[in-house]
């Protein structure tokens, strides 16, 4: 009996332990990233790589998932609001929908498989090659070089390539309005215009920042806990990705209670 | 290799990409290494990644280089009177370098 407590604070100082460190770690990150002296050449390097794989690379499938996307679940939308005689609400269930919700969505989620697995084992395995202790012999800051830029490329992309799925699966939702009621372009767009309010918009990027954050923070920090050796590597990966999921859903249920009050 | 020579002058120095790769651009060719500046680690053979890593150690401010164990690090080096003037051709800051190996290895620098 003693033993069990024994164990059950054991665990739960060790939980206390790493939520501690993991929350001093996102805080030095920020401090970094308010930080001139962070941007030097070699990081600014880094960011454009990181952009350029993050958010250019992904465009043609991110551009195919979006409008197949788009023309469904908007049809969908406008199959069940007709059913239900809501057709005057249209426009802003649509809004909500696709910018509030769906957009940053779907791009957390496609960028998490996509980048946030591709960071993490790379962190992990340089954790496990000694090259991150390499760097650190020459002074060199590993928050500057490696963890700064890809923290601000995981905003800059998803927001970005929210506010792109949002556009693109808008204008294919036209495409389904068009054939199956025969909607005149002029209406749609008057439709949604009308039902678009600044805080559709604030939420979009709000949403999509803090995502964009936590889908880099967590692999990166998951990816520098890595112990040193190679079958180690896969489950860094797993455990950034669980802690990532759960992290987005956590944003998700946050910013749905947040838009309710 | 010349991103990875260029790192520690753009990061302490602040200095422009570019001119910190043209230094070590102009470092590599003095070994007539200029076509590896390119290349990714996997792709150079041990001598090769052996004068990048002592390029590196030359682009940071400190004055001593210590060299630990080269024949640990290119194992097939016939001759260190190459690997020496090399170093030596390199070193145009006269920073301090001292090379550490075990006695293993001594029969080795008796050419010296």
């Amino acid at each position: 009996m003693f033993r069990f407590i024994e164990t059950i604070g054991d665990k739960t100082i060790q939980s206390f332990h790493s939520i501690y460190e993991a929350l001093k770690f996102t805080f030095l990150c920020l401090i970094h990233m308010v930080n001139p002296r962070s941007y030097n050449p070699a990081m600014r390097m880094v960011l454009i790589k990181q952009i350029y794989f993050t958010a250019v690379t992904i465009l043609p499938l991110f551009i195919i998932m979006a409008s197949i996307f788009g023309s469904i679940i908007i049809g969908m939308v406008i199959v069940v609001a007709t059913q239900y005689s809501l057709q005057d609400n249209i426009g802003s269930i649509i809004v909500t929908f696709v910018i509030n919700e769906f957009s940053p969505f779907f791009t957390a989620l496609l960028i998490s498989l996509r980048s946030g697995t591709a960071v993490n084992t790379e962190i992990a395995i340089m954790s496990v090659n000694q090259e991150l202790n390499t760097l650190k012999e020459y002074d060199i800051d590993l928050i500057d070089y490696l963890f700064l830029p890809r923290i601000i490329s995981g905003v800059i992309s998803v927001t970005f390539l929210s506010i792109l799925f949002a556009l693109i699966m808008l204008s294919s939702g036209y495409l389904f309005t068009l054939f199956y009621m025969g909607m005149d372009f002029h209406i749609y767009t008057s439709l949604l215009l009308n039902a678009v309010e600044i805080k559709d918009l604030i939420v979009l990027l709000v949403k999509s920042i803090a995502f964009g954050f936590v889908i880099m923070l967590i692999p990166i920090y998951s990816g520098f806990k890595t112990a040193n050796s190679y079958s180690a590597v896969p489950i860094s990966v797993l455990n950034g990705m669980v802690k990532l999921f759960i992290a987005i859903f956590f944003i998700e249920v946050l910013a749905l209670l947040i838009q309710s009050i | 290799m010349l991103e990875n020579i260029a790192l520690i002058k753009e990061v302490k120095e602040f200095m422009p990409t570019y001119q910190a790769q043209r230094e070590g651009l102009e470092l590599l060719s003095k070994l007539k290494l200029a076509h590896i500046g390119v290349k990714r680690v996997a792709q150079c053979s041990n001598e090769e990644l052996f004068y990048v890593m002592f390029i590196r150690a030359m682009m940071s401010k400190k004055d001593d280089i210590i060299i630990d164990m080269p024949y640990s690090i290119i194992h097939n080096l016939a001759d260190v009177i190459k690997l020496i003037s090399n170093i030596e051709l390199l070193n145009n800051q006269q920073k301090n370098l001292f090379i550490l190996d075990s006695l293993n290895h001594k029969i080795r620098y008796n050419s010296l």
